[in-house]
C-alpha cells in the first residue's frame, strides 16, 4: 500500500481529508453544482467486530441506532428527516456499519445534529430492544426464502473456515434470541467513538460550514466500555476443492459458485487486478464466459464474476444460473478457462475493452454526492480514502503479464471453494 | 457493456450487507440484466423534496425539447458537471399495454433481441462495439413503453448514436438468437416463482386485470412465448418502431446543437411508412375483489392487498400517490410506524402505486411470520380502511408531501434519471410540464379530497396471500 499511496501524491484528490482532535475523521467534498448535501457516517463496527456468540449484534445495533437517544424519541429521527424531505438509511457488512442522510443544505446544520445524537447516544431503550428484535427476526427469515441468499452463504461458510466472513452478517436466530439491551450497549460503547468513525460529507456544503458543524455535533460521544474480545483462527490454506451441496424445495434453476480468496487492502494493486480479471471472465456480453456460455455453448441462463474487496481477504466469485443436469459440465469449462488464465496472457483488445469498461463504470457511479460520500466512506474505513481516487489511474496500469500473474497467484483450477444448490 | 459487470465502486452496493430498510426489488438481482423484468414500479417515481430543494433543482434543468422533420421528439438537458452523456430512447404507444394476451412477452423477446444483430453487424460485433467504448445500452419493455438506455463519456455520444441508429432501424433478429432468448426467458418466467413476493404478485395482478395486458408479466407467459418467432418480432419491429413514435431524451455534456446535428445526421431521413398506426384495445376493467391463496412451504408469509386505482392522467392520480406515500413509504410512513416499529411484525412493509396510462393498482404488502398472517392481514387491511374513514390531519398530510416532493428532487440527480424522467412524461403524453403541474397537484391535495378519493378507490381489496398452507388459509 506504500507504494500506492506515494502514487497519489501525483493525482489531485477532489476532497479534503481532515481529522477532528478527538479523532473523528471528516471528508468534505464541496460540489456547488447541487443543493444536495449526504452525510454518510461510517463505523468501524461490522459483523467482524463481534466477540464471540455476540453473532448479530452489529446489525442489530444499526436498527436500534434508529430508536433514538435521550433527546430523541423513537421515530422522531424518520419523521425529521423524511419530513424535510430528506431520505436516511443504514446497512451493515463484515467490515462496517454506515448510516446516510440525503438532505436539502439548509437542512443539513438540524438533520446533522440529530443523526450525531442517536449515533453518539444510543440509548437502546429495553422495550424497543425486545420489539425490535422480532423484525430482525422477520428479516431474517425473508433471507431463508431467498436462494441466491442461502447459497452466498453457503459459500461463505464453504471458503472461510474460521474467518468471521463465513457468516451471516445478520446472526442466526438462535443468536439473535439471547442478547441482551446490556451486551448491545457494551458493544455500542467500545465501537461508536471517534477514532472509529468517518464522516463524509459531500454536496452544497462549503469547507468551514462542514468543518464547524461536524466539530459541533459529533462531540459528545459515550462514556467507553470494553467488549470481550474476539479471536480470529488463522485461515488454513486451500489444498484442494471444497465441495457444499445443497437441495432446496422451491427454486427452478440451480446456482454453481465457485469462489477464490483475494488479498485484503493491504494489497490493493492485486485487488485491483482481480477486478480486472473479473471484468474479463464475465463483464458484460463480450467477457470470455458470457460468450462461451450463454450464447455459444447455450448452457447456462446467466453468468456473472464478482471481485468483493474486503479488508482482510477479498473474494472473487463465479455464479452461473443453470439446469441441474449442465453443472458438473460447467464446472469442468470454468476451471479450464481459469487456468487458461493462467497460461496465457488475455489479449491486448480485450485488456483495453475491460479497463475503458472498469474506468467509465468508475465515473458513472461518482455522479452523485451520496455515491461519492459512500465510496470515501467505504475506502477510509476499510483502507485508506486516498484509494478511492487511485482506481482508474491504477486500472490503466495493467499490463497482461501483471494480470498473468494475478491470476497464477490467487486463482487455481484445482483449488477453490464450490456450492451448488440443486432443485430437489 | 451490454449486461452488468464487476468493479470495486459497485461492488459496494452488492456486497452482502443489510440495509436497514430494504429497497423494493422485484425478482432476483443476480438474474436481473436489463431491468426487464421490472414491470414493478422501480422505474416510476422515487421522489421528490423540500422547497429549496425543488427550487434549485428546478433552475438547473434547462430542459430543450423540439420535434425533428420526421416527426422524431428530441429533449436535450445541457448538464456539463460530469463527463458523461445519459440518454433514453422513449418508443410511445408500444410495450406491454399494445400485447394481445396471445402474444405476451413479445415487446420482452424484442429488448433482449434487438441487440443480436443488424443487416451490418452480428451480435458480437454490437456487444464488442459498445464494451470498447466502455459504455453501456440497454433495452427495457415496460407495460406503457419501450425504450433502449444508453450511456457514455461525452466524446463516445456521436459513434454510440450511430451504433443505436442502425440497430432501431435494421435489426435482423437472427433465428438462432430468437431462439435462444426464448429459451432463456422461459427460465427466467419460472425463476419468477422462486420469490414468495413475486408469486404473491402475480396472484394478485391476475385477479386485478383478466384479459388486460396489465394482468400479466412483461416476460409473458410460458405458453406464449414459446409460439413467438422471427417474422413477430419483425412485424413489431415495423409496426412501432418509426420515427413519429420516438422519444429521445438526452442529458449530460451536450450543447442542444451538438444533439440536434448527430441526431439529424443519424436519424434525419429516417421516414415513417405509410399506414396507419394500430388500434388499441382494451377491455374494460371492473372492480371484483377476491382473494388469491398460494401454498408454500416458505418461513415467511407475503400478506398483500391490491385496489384499482386511476391512470397518471386522472385527476384522482395526485391524491392517490400522496396517500401511498403516507401509508407506505419510508420510514415514517404510518404502515412501517405502526406495523413494523410499534408491533415488530415485519421487517418489509410498503406501499406502492406506479404511474400507469390505464388504472395502476394501489398495493400495501408485508412479509410476516406465518404464525402473524391473520393479525399481517387485518392490521394492513385496518390501514387503508383508516384512510377511508378519518380525515387526516393537516400535519400528517404535509408530511406525506414534505416526504413526496423531497424524494421526487432527489430522484433527479444523475443524468439517467433526468433524461428518464423527462423522456418518460413526454412517451406518455403528459409534457414536461408534468414535472410542474404534478408537484403542485400533489401540494394542492387538502385531507378532505384525500378521504373523498380514499372513498371512491380503497374500498375492499384483492388479496393475495403466499405462505406456508395453515396459516394463509385460516387468514
Amino acid at each position: 500500500m506504500e507504494k500506492l499511496l506515494e502514487q497519489i501524491e501525483e493525482i489531485s484528490f477532489p476532497a479534503n481529508i481532515l481529522k477532528l482532535d478527538n479523532g473523528l475523521t471528516l471528508i468534505h467534498q464541496y460540489m456547488p453544482t447541487t443543493p444536495v448535501v449526504v452525510a454518510d457516517v461510517w463505523v468501524d463496527a461490522g459483523a467482524s467486530a463481534e466477540p464471540e456468540n455476540w453473532w448479530g449484534m452489529a446489525h442489530f445495533l444499526e436498527h436500534m441506532i434508529f430508536k433514538g437517544s435521550k433527546q430523541v424519541k423513537p421515530g422522531e429521527f424518520d419523521w425529521a428527516i423524511e419530513n424535510s424531505g430528506g431520505i436516511t438509511n443504514a446497512a451493515t457488512s463484515h467490515d462496517y456499519a454506515h448510516f446516510f442522510i440525503t438532505t436539502a443544505a439548509n437542512n443539513l446544520p438540524n438533520n446533522l445534529s440529530l443523526l450525531a445524537d442517536i449515533l453518539l447516544q444510543a440509548a437502546i431503550p429495553d422495550d424497543e430492544f425486545y420489539r425490535e428484535r422480532d423484525v430482525v427476526l422477520e428479516e431474517i427469515r425473508g433471507c431463508y426464502d431467498d436462494p441466491d441468499w442461502i447459497g452466498f452463504q453457503a459459500l461463505s461458510e464453504t471458503i472461510y473456515q474460521h474467518h468471521p466472513y463465513r457468516r451471516s452478517v445478520l446472526g442466526e436466530e438462535t443468536d439473535v434470541a439471547q442478547h441482551t439491551p446490556n451486551q448491545m450497549r457494551c458493544f455500542h460503547r467500545t465501537h461508536y467513538q471517534p477514532e472509529n468513525m468517518t464522516v463524509a460529507l459531500v454536496g452544497g456544503v462549503e469547507r468551514e460550514d462542514a468543518l464547524s458543524l461536524t466539530t459541533k455535533v459529533f462531540a459528545d460521544f459515550s462514556v467507553r466500555s470494553e467488549c470481550p474480545p474476539m479471536v480470529v483462527d488463522a485461515e488454513p490454506p486451500m489444498t484442494g476443492i471444497r465441495r457444499t451441496e445443497i437441495y432446496l424445495p422451491r427454486i427452478e434453476q440451480a446456482r454453481l459458485s465457485l469462489a477464490w480468496l483475494g488479498p485484503g487492502v493491504e494489497r490493493l494493486e492485486d485487488a485491483l487486478g482481480l477486478d480486472l480479471l473479473a471484468a474479463i471472465l464475465a463483464g458484460g456480453s463480450s467477457s470470455r464466459l458470457v460468450r462461451e456460455l450463454r450464447e455459444e455453448k447455450q448452457l447456462i441462463m446467466d453468468i456473472d464474476s464478482d471481485f468483493s474487496l474486503q479488508r482482510d481477504s477479498s473474494l472473487f466469485t463465479i455464479s452461473a444460473w443453470l439446469e441441474s443436469e449442465r453443472v458438473e459440465q460447467v464446472e469442468e469449462i470454468i476451471r479450464s478457462r481459469i487456468a487458461q488464465l493462467q497460461a496465457t496472457p488475455v489479449t491486448e483488445l480485450e485488456l483495453a475493452r475491460c479497463k475503458r469498461l472498469l474506468c467509465n463504470d468508475y465515473a458513472f457511479s461518482t455522479e452523485t454526492p451520496g455515491q461519492l460520500a459512500g465510496l470515501y466512506g467505504y475506502y477510509n474505513t476499510i483502507a485508506k480514502i486516498e484509494l478511492a481516487a487511485i482506481y482508474p489511474h491504477q486500472i490503466q496500469k495493467f499490463d497482461r503479464l501483471t494480470l498473468q500473474r494475478i491470476a497464477s497467484q490467487y486463482l487455481s483450477s484445482d483449488r477453490y471453494a464450490v456450492t451448488i444448490l440443486k432443485p430437489c | 457493456m451490454l449486461s452488468q459487470s464487476s468493479n470495486l465502486v459497485r461492488t459496494i452496493n452488492n456486497q452482502e450487507k443489510y440495509l436497514r430498510s430494504s429497497v423494493f426489488i422485484c425478482g432476483s438481482k443476480k438474474l436481473v440484466t436489463n431491468n426487464q423484468h421490472f414491470d414493478y414500479p422501480s422505474t416510476t417515481l422515487r421522489l421528490r423534496s423540500g422547497q429549496a430543494l425543488r427550487a434549485s433543482a428546478q433552475c438547473k434543468q434547462q430542459i430543450k425539447r423540439l420535434v425533428l422533420d420526421n416527426g422524431i421528439t428530441l429533449m436535450v438537458t445541457e448538464n456539463p458537471t460530469a463527463d458523461i452523456v445519459a440518454g433514453r430512447l422513449f418508443f410511445k404507444n408500444a410495450g406491454g399495454r399494445w400485447e394481445t394476451r396471445e402474444q405476451a412477452g413479445l415487446s420482452h423477446l424484442l429488448a433482449v433481441t434487438l441487440t443480436k444483430g443488424t443487416e451490418k453487424l452480428s451480435s458480437a460485433e454490437i456487444a464488442e462495439r459498445v464494451e470498447s467504448m466502455g459504455a453501456s445500452l440497454g433495452t427495457d419493455a415496460a407495460a406503457d413503453y419501450f425504450a433502449l438506455s444508453l450511456k457514455t463519456v461525452a466524446a463516445d455520444f456521436g459513434e454510440m448514436l450511430k451504433l443505436v441508429g442502425e440497430i432501431l432501424r435494421t435489426p435482423t433478429f437472427p433465428t438462432t438468437e430468437v431462439e435462444l432468448e426464448k429459451n432463456l426467458t422461459v427460465q427466467n418466467i419460472r425463476s419468477q416463482q422462486e420469490s414468495p413476493f413475486n408469486v404473491a404478485y402475480q396472484g394478485l395482478r391476475d385477479a386485478m386485470y383478466p384479459q388486460h395486458p396489465y394482468g400479466v408479466s412483461i416476460l409473458g407467459e410460458e405458453t406464449t412465448v414459446t409460439q413467438l418467432n422471427t417474422s413477430d418480432l419483425q412485424q413489431y419491429h415495423q409496426t412501432y418502431f418509426r420515427p413519429d413514435n420516438l422519444v429521445i431524451s438526452l442529458s449530460g455534456r451536450l450543447l442542444v446543437e451538438d444533439a440536434v446535428k448527430i441526431v439529424e445526421e443519424v436519424l434525419g431521413d429516417w421516414s415513417a411508412p405509410p399506414g396507419g398506426y394500430p388500434q388499441l384495445q382494451l377491455p374494460r376493467l371492473e372492480v371484483k375483489p377476491c382473494r388469491r391463496v398460494e401454498p408454500q412451504d416458505t418461513q415467511q408469509s407475503i400478506v398483500m392487498l391490491g385496489y384499482l386505482g386511476s391512470s397518471v392522467k386522472h385527476e384522482d392520480y395526485a391524491a392517490l400517490k400522496l396517500l401511498s406515500t403516507y401509508l407506505g413509504n419510508g420510514l415514517s410512513s404510518r404502515l412501517f410506524v405502526e406495523l413494523r416499529e410499534k408491533r415488530g411484525l415485519a421487517y418489509e412493509v410498503s406501499a406502492l402505486y406506479p404511474s400507469r396510462l390505464e388504472p395502476s393498482q394501489f398495493i400495501a404488502y408485508m412479509g410476516t411470520a406465518p404464525e402473524n398472517t391473520a393479525v399481517a392481514l387485518a392490521g394492513l387491511r385496518t390501514e387503508v380502511e383508516r384512510l377511508c374513514n378519518v380525515e387526516l390531519s393537516e400535519e400528517e398530510l404535509q408530511g406525506a408531501k414534505n416526504k413526496f416532493l423531497g424524494q421526487y428532487a432527489l430522484g433527479k440527480q444523475t443524468n439517467g434519471e433526468i433524461a428518464h424522467i423527462f423522456g418518460w412524461y413526454e412517451t406518455l403524453g403528459l409534457g414536461i410540464e408534468f414535472d410542474n403541474r404534478f408537484q403542485e397537484d400533489i401540494a394542492a391535495v387538502t385531507p378532505e379530497m384525500a378521504q373523498t378519493v380514499a372513498q371512491g378507490y380503497l374500498k375492499e381489496p384483492y388479496i393475495s396471500l403466499v405462505g406456508p398452507e395453515k396459516s394463509i388459509i385460516c387468514s
